[in-house]
């Protein structure tokens, strides 16, 4: 991308020439690309797009639960599974209560049990959810289920977090809300983040960058740095510059929506 | 599927194509092809077994026939007309009882599942008659309709009713209130409540329901018969075993086999006509 004006670090993601298509033959449909994308350690990247333009499917990649088609993903790391993922749902299990969810990852990654135990009530205390550590997930309303989801996408201390649409089946208060829970956490933590949404208001929010994505295959189309110093907090909301950088996205990003129907 | 591999470099992760991505077509085919392959040999494999056993003398023969013996007398008996009564017999009580179970079974069951007044009137009773084992009723058929073909075909209805009614109630329970208030609120008439609404949304259980039915259908007349016909297949297979003719009980065994795969595939064709909106199940049946 051209304006990008640092190049001191090695990128923590570097993708060239990626791209996924699905199906055989006739029926073959190219997803996603070619994308080349750079992420710089501790970035808080987004990506808008239309619906079905492969955003996921980039997310997927990049979260080793699907392979390219071509081209190539590098992640600059030491272990083998660098990455947690936040879904938008499903992502929790009903069976288990909100400690054990959050505990989940740890106890995949076999971490003993007394120090996963002490890392997911730490959580869940800056989460505002150390209440509710024995209560199951059907018990909790929608945003609280969604905080348990991040919470336990934290607790193994990803070197990588993926995002992908986390909030869209909250309601609007709710959304701005976790956001602005959101931004604390990341600013706190600085963990490098590919965050998917439909919200542009939500990516400029949040991002370090935000990049737009073309209908499909996706292609990355343009890239904005909200110009807002960090830490920031919700307030940029109001702030003329926001009002101007959503406009100027909505403008990128409505000719690629088209009113068409898109076949799954 | 992990599509973790470590670079050279000691420290990048790299995500690239795998031999699946870089030639889809080619990992299909093979797929596909060892698919097939492993459906005929594993069979075939057990059938050369079983031959091989038979012909070293492994097991008696005369108790478990070589398939090729079995094959040899089933086209023989086919030949000479001996084996088609029996399968006429049979094919003729199941599609009767199948035809008055399914109809009955369906319209009770979308009967309780719509009226809450008919369910509460008659589920417990239905639920306790559920769980008779059904062949415990063919004496009281054999009263009902004396001797020929009525009790076979009550005890299959009566079978098979079951099945459908409880998974047609279900279905119909089942279907989401939205459908329901979508239709109530343009003023449908219970008529056109079934018509547009609770048939088409209840009809893909359903026929997991019927299909289930087509299979145990089968079961239940070969053991009727074997009780009480004077033909049909299950009256061949325990015939020919009380005159040690075990060949040919074997013969009877596969023709059931065979008429319950064709049946309940045949109720999974015509189910999937009527509902080319449901998704594809490439399941087999419970036959």
């Amino acid at each position: 991308m051209g304006d990008d004006p640092h190049p001191t670090p090695p990128p923590k993601l570097h993708a060239t020439r990626l791209t996924r298509a699905f199906g055989r033959g006739s029926k073959r449909v190219d997803a996603l690309g070619p994308v080349e994308l750079d992420v710089a350690p501790g970035e808080f990247t987004c990506i808008v797009g239309p619906s079905g333009c492969g955003k996921s499917t980039l997310l997927r990649i990049a979260a080793g639960l699907l392979r390219p088609s071509s081209g190539r993903l590098e992640i600059r790391t030491d272990s083998a599974r660098p990455a947690a993922m936040i879904f938008q749902d499903y992502g929790i299990y009903d069976w288990k209560t909100v400690l054990a969810n959050v505990r989940f990852g740890l106890d995949i990654q076999r971490v003993p049990r007394k120090e996963a135990d002490a890392r997911a009530h730490a959580l869940l205390a800056r989460m505002g959810l150390a209440d509710f550590a024995q209560a199951y997930p059907s018990a909790l309303s929608g945003g609280m289920q969604q905080r348990v989801a991040i919470a336990r996408a934290l607790a193994v201390e990803p070197e990588i977090l993926l995002m992908d649409e986390p909030f869209a089946a909250l309601d609007a208060q709710l959304r701005t809300i976790l956001q602005d829970e959101l931004l604390e956490l990341t600013q706190a933590t600085r963990t490098t983040t590919l965050f998917i949404t439909h919200s542009l208001e939500e990516a400029i929010v949040l991002g370090d960058r935000v990049l737009v994505m073309s209908s499909r295959p996706g292609r990355i189309i343009a890239e904005r740095r909200p110009p807002f110093a960090r830490p920031r907090t919700g307030d940029i909301r109001d702030s003329p510059e926001f009002t101007a950088l959503k406009g100027e996205l909505w403008e990128l990003l409505r000719g690629e929506v088209r009113p068409e129907v898109v076949p799954v | 599927m992990t599509t973790t591999t470590k670079a050279p470099q000691p420290d990048l992760l790299v995500r690239e194509p795998g031999p699946q991505e870089l030639d889809p077509a080619r990992t299909h085919r093979r797929r596909r092809t060892l698919e097939i392959s492993l459906a005929v040999a594993v069979p075939a494999v057990l059938l050369l077994l079983w031959q091989l056993a038979a012909v070293q003398g492994w097991i008696d023969d005369r108790i478990y026939p070589a398939p090729q013996t079995i094959l040899e007398d089933g086209v023989e008996r086919a030949a000479a007309g001996e084996l088609w009564p029996d399968v006429w017999a049979t094919l003729k009580r199941v599609l009767a009882g199948y035809a008055v179970g399914t109809v009955s079974g369906y319209a009770l069951g979308l009967l309780m599942g719509s009226l809450s007044l008919v369910r509460a009137a008659l589920e417990p009773l239905l639920d306790a008659l559920y769980v008779v084992p059904k062949l415990a009723l063919l004496p009281i058929f054999l009263n009902m309709f004396g001797l020929g073909e009525g009790p076979q075909i009550a005890l299959v209805a009566a079978t098979v009713f079951f099945f459908v009614w409880i998974s047609t109630m279900a279905a119909v329970l089942a279907v989401p209130t939205g459908h329901r208030d979508a239709g109530q609120v343009f003023g449908a008439t219970p008529w056109q409540m079934f018509r547009h609404v609770l048939l088409p949304a209840s009809l893909p259980a359903v026929l997991v329901g019927a299909r289930i039915a087509a299979g145990v259908a089968v079961l239940v007349i070969v053991a009727s018969e074997s009780i009480a016909a004077d033909e049909g297949l299950g009256h061949l297979i325990f015939d020919s075993r009380a005159l040690f003719q075990n060949d040919i009980m074997f013969v009877g065994i596969v023709c059931v086999a065979v008429l319950g795969v064709l049946f309940s595939e045949l109720v999974r064709l015509v189910g999937r006509l009527l509902t080319p909106w449901a998704p594809r199940d490439h399941g087999r049946g419970q036959s």
